[in-house]
């Protein structure tokens, strides 16, 4: 386990799949050199099969006694789709506009389409998702290499590409399947959580550009920042699939608020709710009645009173309180590791390569 | 009449084992071995030797589709020959693979036929690294080269780590294309790499310096022939001076989603240089004699609770390395040194989070590792022998 672990939560109410998070975090990383088909950020319709195809049923994570199970690596073709493009060029010239390769699949495929009938009782909701930067991750177990590692300042979990080899156990190992292949340089690679950008006191892009301001992002020791307060205080935002035993740092505060159901006459049903319980239950755990209930009762306490910290908190008035990042703390260690810029890990800076064996020497607790 | 052909028979089979134990011979030549490829002339008149491949079993991964299509892997026989100038060895291995797989295109699920062959600077046949890449304090250089598409690496000095978009400099119009045309011709390289190593774990690769070796390989119709020539003596290799030194070879079927662990290894194989490595040709390919009933009933009294091999599969999956194959890729002196002295060599296993409860090894003050196995000094001389006796007989059939 890491010294401190940054974490991020995302308000799933508030999230209107608009995928600026995706644009923000594909323009910056993943839009060259083999990352093409890669989203470190997407959002996804829920229910639908998500990205990549069905990723929840292709295995890997913990079973109960804690150890590493066997997974699925999806395959570029079928499981993602393969990017791509328009003859924008040839237009002028009268072509026929069309895409350079016949699309098969690709991420949002099914996007909106959600479940039930329309208009009684369809629904669906979004569900962005990063890299979850474990703090048991399945990725780092399942590397014969010891090519990840998880930073000891922030938790962030990495990829050393000096020493991946491009085995691919770490996708089989990751249950949320969010580290890729590169097939252009045959290596592993995944969400960064823009640590470049964490180290100066910036947010990570797909935080700081969500116009929905659904997203949080903070140390989860500090008691002050509103993430430590919406996961540990209020305890209303929780992890993706925790029955994976991975022990996810990205939360969600759970959608609480569909709009009922109609009968058959088109009236509304009154005190329905369009999201079943079940589908919660097997996204969060069963913590996910407490959540919706403190929801519920914070909701009615603002109403009332006017007064509510965590209708506050999920109002998100103001990034500073949003992003409670610190950049002392990381130029504080640079300084004490004798480094004068960011990052301050000395391991994904490609080495110096010397003739000496590294060693990487994994601290598991 | 049955009996004689009974008799004949193991003759013909005692001729044959004889033979699998062929030992490497390098042949010393005066041409040069700077360029040389497997269809080179220089492999003409040099005899070659038969190696067997078996299937790594020690430990297993966890991809769930390779699992599937390596379940009872087949050991393979390759046919290896070596030559050496003074200043350069050469490797010739020619292996059967029914498919020539190549990992290409815009794919996730692709994976590469390759091989490697391994070497050491260690020459007592007692104390040989472990075959696994090595282990601490026992240092090994392997040269891999995989059908791998020339692949992409973008400031073409093996850095992946700083690739640069176009778009982030100040190229515009034709500079753009003369900035992706010098790329292409600076970036794809060969799947052809080098490494240093003390255990799987730790494998390095060799880079930013000069290392004067290439590796080549040919697909032939009914199975792949690959060339490894280096330097006699580098920075990590010194070969020159010995009369017989230790290396061992590996392939990977990409059919097979071989890679990493997944593949076909052989134990340390002598290859005799000049006149006098004869005996350590013989230490290496030691085939212990004792009684191999007795060495089995040892061998479930007292390994079977932890380690699981062949029928016996009492242990849980992750305690202890998985015995199936060791007979294939060990030699008799290291499982008389892992079952006198299990500390003196320690496999790294799974990483250590995969497996939380079953510890291989436990970390002292000074970080050496100590392996979680007792030694087994109380067994006798004659108790030792028919137990290693037993174990050379795990391992995996050949393939026909």
């Amino acid at each position: 386990m890491s010294k401190r672990q940054l974490a991020m939560v995302m308000d799933l109410n508030k999230c209107i799949g608009c995928q600026t998070c995706t644009v923000a975090c594909k323009t910056q990383w993943t839009n060259r050199n083999g990352r093409e088909y890669m989203y470190w950020n997407n959002v996804e319709t829920y229910p639908g099969t998500g990205y990549p195809k069905n990723w929840m049923e292709l295995g890997g994570g913990f079973d109960a006694a804690g150890d590493l199970q066997p997974g699925i690596v999806p395959s570029i073709e079928s499981d993602y789709g393969v990017p791509w493009d328009y003859n924008y060029e040839e237009l002028a010239k009268g072509e026929e506009f069309k895409p350079n390769i016949e699309p098969t699949w690709g991420p949002n495929w099914d996007e909106d389409e959600g479940a039930g009938n329309f208009p009684n009782d369809n629904y669906f909701f979004y569900i962005p998702r990063i890299c979850n930067h474990c703090t048991n991750p399945g990725c780092l177990s399942a590397c014969p290499r010891d090519a990840i590692f998880k930073r000891e300042e922030d938790g962030v979990v990495l990829v050393d590409l000096d020493r991946c080899q491009g085995y691919r156990y770490c996708i089989a190992g990751c249950p949320y399947k969010k580290i890729y292949f590169n097939p252009k340089i045959s290596k592993s690679e995944k969400c960064i959580l823009c640590f470049p950008r964490i180290e100066k006191g910036l947010p990570p892009a797909c935080a700081q550009q969500c116009v929905g301001r659904i997203r949080f992002v903070g140390f989860l020791d500090d008691e002050e920042g509103q993430v430590y307060k919406l996961v540990h205080k209020y305890k209303v935002a929780l992890p993706l699939r925790a029955d994976y035993g991975t022990q996810p740092n990205v939360y969600y505060v759970p959608p609480t608020e569909a709009p009922p159901k109609f009968d058959e006459n088109g009236k509304v049903i009154e005190g329905s709710n369009r999201i079943p319980i079940e589908e919660l239950e097997k996204l969060f755990g069963k913590e996910v009645h407490q959540a919706i209930k403190t929801l519920k009762e914070e909701k009615e306490k603002r109403k009332k009173t006017g007064k509510s910290e965590l209708m506050d908190i999920l109002i998100a008035y103001r990034h500073q309180d949003m992003f409670r990042l610190d950049t002392g703390y990381y130029q504080e260690i640079a300084k004490q590791k004798n480094m004068k810029l960011s990052p301050v890990d000395h391991r994904y800076q490609a080495g110096k390569h010397t003739k000496k064996i590294s060693h990487f020497k994994a601290v598991h607790s | 009449m049955k009996k004689i052909i009974n008799t004949a028979l193991s003759i013909s089979l005692l001729v044959s084992s004889a033979l699998l134990a062929d030992t490497i011979t390098a042949k010393k030549i005066s041409g040069s071995l700077e360029k040389i490829s497997p269809t080179s002339n220089v492999w003409k008149g040099v005899k070659g030797a038969t190696v067997i491949l078996y299937p790594q079993t020690t430990i297993s991964f966890n991809d769930k589709k390779a699992l599937e299509l390596n379940k009872n892997a087949k050991a393979k026989k390759a046919e290896v020959k070596a030559v050496y100038n003074g200043k350069r060895i050469a490797f010739l291995i020619k292996w059967p693979d029914g498919t020539k797989t190549i990992q290409k295109g815009y794919e996730s699920t692709s994976y590469a036929d390759g091989f490697a062959v391994q070497f050491t600077n260690i020459t007592d046949p007692a104390k040989l690294p472990y075959i696994g890449m090595g282990n601490e304090g026992r240092e090994v250089v392997i040269h891999l080269q995989k059908a791998v598409e020339k692949f992409y690496e973008p400031n073409g000095n093996k850095n992946v780590a700083m690739q640069v978009n176009v778009h982030n400099t100040y190229n515009f119009g034709k500079d753009v294309k003369k900035f992706e045309e010098n790329v292409d011709k600076l970036a794809n390289r060969d799947y052809d790499k080098v490494f240093v190593s003390e255990g799987f774990r730790s494998m390095t690769e060799i880079k930013g310096e000069k290392l004067n070796s290439f590796a080549d390989m040919k697909y032939t119709g009914k199975g792949w022939s690959g060339v490894v020539s280096r330097e006699m003596k580098d920075d990590y290799l010194n070969l020159n001076g010995k009369k017989a030194v230790a290396v061992a070879f590996a392939v990977w079927d990409g059919e097979k989603l071989n890679r990493d662990g997944l593949k076909l290894l052989s134990s340390w194989q002598p290859v005799i240089l000049e006149k006098g490595g004869e005996e350590f040709a013989k230490a290496v390919l030691e085939k212990v004699k004792g009684d191999i009933k007795n060495g089995e009933k040892i061998a479930k009294d007292n390994c079977s609770s932890c380690h699981n091999y062949k029928k016996e599969q009492n242990a849980i999956p992750y305690m202890a390395p998985n015995l199936s194959n060791i007979g294939g890729y060990s030699t008799a002196a290291y499982l008389r040194e892992s079952i006198l002295d299990p500390s003196a060599v320690v496999v790294p296993g799974y990483n250590r989070n995969a497996h939380k409860n079953f510890e291989w090894y436990t970390v002292d003050d000074k970080g050496n590792r100590i392996s979680t196995m007792p030694p087994f000094s109380h067994l006798d001389k004659k108790a030792q022998d028919d137990l290693i006796a037993f174990l050379q007989t795990l391992k995996a059939e050949v393939e026909k």
